[in-house]
C-alpha cells in the first residue's frame, strides 16, 4: 500500500503515512525487533503498578491526594463496572481482571495523546489479539465452571424460540458469540486506535507538507488543517478512554452473560 | 494537474459499508437515551443491552474492516 | 519531526490485521506481571482499606446507639429517681403533719389535764382555807361574840365557868344552823 516518503520541498505529491508506517525498531535480537510499542507497554506496567501501588500502600480510613485519586479509578471499576453488570456475590472474583484490563488499555491509548510519545501501543493489533483471547478463554471458563456442559446449550440455544426457527437461529448464535465476539472484541479497540493515531499523523504530516509550499495560500490552509487536526486529537482522546471503557465493559457484560447464562 | 490516488479500493468499500454499522450504532445509543431519559431508574439494566448491541451492530463494521484487508 | 516519520522499511504490503508475535509476547508478559501485582497487591490493599472504612463507619455507628442508650438509661433513671423523690418529700410531709397533729392533741390533752389538776388543786386549796377560815372563825367568834354580849349585857362575863357555858350553848346552836348552811353552800 501507501508507504510514507519524505514530502518533497515543494510542488512535489504528498504521500500520507499510511498502516506499514512503522518505526524502526530500538534494537533487534535475531528475528526479535524491540519496536516502541513494546517499550511503552512495558512501561505502562511500570506506571500502573507503581501508581496504584503507592495510592494503596497507606490505605488510611481518611484517604490524601493520592490515595483518593487511586480509589476513584478503583472504585469507577469495581462499582460501576464490575458491580453494576455482573453484579450478585461473586463480582469481586472479576475485579482484578477488569481493573488491570481497564487500566492496561487506558495508559496504553493515552500515549496517543501524550506529544513525544504519540503512540498508543494498541494501533498495532497483536497486543489486542491476547486480551480479547484472554478474555475470551475467561468467560467461557466461567460459564463452563458455573453452569457445567449445560453452558454450551444455554449459549447458543435463547430461551422462548419455537423449535422450528431454532435451525435458523442456533448458527447464528454460535457465530456471534463463539466467532465474531472475540474478533471484534480485539479488533474494536485496534481499529479505533490505529484510525486515532493515523489521522493525527496525516493531520500533521499534511501541516508539515503545506507550511513546505511556497503559495502563502497553502500556507494558509495549513491553518485549517491544523484547527481541525486539534478538533481530532480531542476526539480521539475522548475515543481512547471510551474504548478502554468499552472494552472493560463488554468483558463484564460477557463474563455475566456466561455465569447467569441460565437467567437469559 | 493530473494527481493520481494510489492504494486500494477496498477501503472505499469499506467505508461505504462503515456507513451501516454508523447508523445502527447511531439508532441503538438514540434508542438507550431515549429510555434511560424516560426511566433514569432503568439505567442499570438497560446500559449492558445498549453495550451488548453496540458490540452486535459495530461487529458488521469491523468485518468490513477485515474484509478491506484480507481481500484483494 | 521528519526522523521520525520513517518510511515503511518492512515489507511493503504488510498485512495490519497480522499480528507480530514477539509483539503478542511481550504484552502477555506485560499483562501477566500487571496482572499478578492486581491481584497480590493492589486490590487487597484497597479491599482492606475498605472493609477498614466500613469498619469504622458501623462501629461508630455502634459507638453512637450506645451512647444514645446509656443516656436514654439516665435520663430514665433520673426521672425515676425525681419520681421517687417527690414521692418521698410527699410522705414526709404527711408524716410531719400527723406528727403535728399528734403533737398538738398530746398537748392540748396535757394542757386540759393540767388544767384539770390546776383547778382540783385550786378546790382543794379553797376548801382548806375554809377549813382553817371556818375553826378560827369559830375561836374568835366566840371571843368576839362574848365580848359583844358582855357589852350589850354590861355585865361582867368573866366568869369563865358561866361564860363559857353560855358559849359553848349558843355555839351548839349556831353550828346546827351553819352546818345546814355550809352544806348547801358546798353543794353549789
Amino acid at each position: 500500500m501507501i508507504a510514507l516518503t519524505l514530502p518533497a520541498q515543494d510542488g512535489g505529491t504528498f504521500n500520507p503515512p499510511g498502516v506499514n508506517s512503522h518505526l524502526p525498531a530500538f534494537f533487534t535480537i535475531g528475528d526479535f525487533e524491540f519496536t516502541k510499542q513494546m517499550l511503552l507497554v512495558l512501561l505502562s506496567v511500570v506506571l500502573i503498578s507503581w501508581f496504584f501501588i503507592a495510592a494503596a500502600r497507606k490505605g488510611k480510613l481518611v484517604p490524601g491526594k493520592l490515595q483518593f485519586a487511586g480509589e476513584i479509578g478503583y472504585n469507577f471499576v469495581r462499582n460501576s463496572v464490575a458491580k453494576d453488570v455482573i453484579g450478585g456475590k461473586d463480582f469481586m472474583k472479576y475485579v482484578p481482571l477488569l481493573f488491570s484490563l481497564f487500566f492496561f488499555i487506558l495508559v496504553n491509548n493515552i500515549y496517543g495523546t501524550i506529544p513525544y510519545i504519540q503512540l498508543p501501543s494498541f494501533s498495532h493489533v497483536g497486543g489486542t489479539y491476547f486480551l480479547a483471547a484472554l478474555v475470551y478463554v475467561i468467560w467461557i471458563g466461567a460459564g463452563f465452571k458455573v453452569n457445567g456442559i449445560r453452558f454450551l446449550k444455554l449459549a447458543v440455544v435463547p430461551s422462548g424460540v419455537p423449535w422450528y426457527i431454532l435451525p435458523l437461529v442456533v448458527p447464528i448464535e454460535v457465530i456471534s458469540n463463539f466467532l465474531v465476539r472475540p474478533m471484534t472484541h480485539s479488533l474494536r479497540l485496534f481499529a479505533t486506535m490505529l484510525a486515532g493515531h493515523l489521522i493525527v499523523l496525516i493531520a500533521g504530516s499534511g501541516i508539515e507538507f503545506l507550511i513546505m509550499q511556497e503559495s502563502v495560500l497553502m500556507k494558509g490552509a495549513s491553518v485549517l488543517v491544523l484547527v481541525g487536526s486539534i478538533a481530532m486529537y480531542m476526539l480521539e482522546a475522548l475515543i481512547m478512554v471510551l474504548q478502554a471503557y468499552v472494552f472493560v465493559l463488554l468483558t463484564a457484560i460477557y463474563i455475566e452473560g456466561a455465569i447467569h447464562a441460565d437467567s437469559h | 494537474m493530473n494527481g493520481t490516488i494510489n492504494g486500494s479500493i477496498n477501503l472505499v468499500g469499506y467505508g461505504l459499508s462503515a456507513i451501516g454499522g454508523a447508523i445502527g450504532v447511531g439508532l441503538v445509543f438514540a434508542a438507550y437515551i431515549n429510555g434511560v431519559a424516560r426511566q433514569p431508574e432503568a439505567q442499570r439494566v438497560l446500559q449492558p443491552i445498549a453495550f451488548l448491541g453496540l458490540a452486535l451492530t459495530e461487529a458488521l463494521a469491523i468485518l468490513g474492516l477485515v474484509f478491506a484487508f484480507v481481500l484483494k | 519531526m521528519k526522523n521520525l516519520m520513517i518510511s515503511a522499511a518492512t515489507a511493503e504490503s504488510e498485512n495490519p490485521l497480522a499480528p507480530n508475535w514477539w509483539e503478542v509476547l511481550v504484552v502477555a508478559c506485560g499483562f501477566a506481571v500487571l496482572m499478578f501485582i492486581v491481584v497480590k497487591f493492589v486490590v487487597p490493599m484497597f479491599e482492606k482499606t475498605y472493609a477498614e472504612r466500613t469498619e469504622a463507619i458501623e462501629g461508630g455507628i455502634a459507638k453512637a446507639e450506645k451512647a444514645q442508650a446509656e443516656a436514654t438509661a439516665a435520663l430514665s433513671e433520673y426521672k425515676q429517681q425525681l419520681t421517687d423523690a417527690r414521692a418521698e418529700a410527699n410522705r414526709i410531709r404527711e408524716e410531719a403533719r400527723a406528727e403535728g397533729a399528734r403533737i398538738l392533741a398530746d398537748l392540748k390533752d396535757k394542757a386540759a389535764a393540767e388544767s384539770a389538776r390546776i383547778t382540783e388543786q385550786a378546790q382543794v386549796a379553797i376548801a382548806a382555807e375554809r377549813q382553817a377560815a371556818v375553826v378560827s372563825l369559830r375561836a374568835e367568834v366566840g371571843s368576839l361574840a362574848t365580848t359583844l354580849a358582855g357589852r350589850i349585857v354590861g355585865e361582867s362575863l368573866n366568869d369563865d365557868e358561866r361564860s363559857t357555858r353560855v358559849v359553848d350553848r349558843f355555839l351548839a346552836d349556831l353550828e346546827d344552823q351553819g352546818t345546814s348552811k355550809q352544806n348547801a353552800g358546798a353543794l353549789q
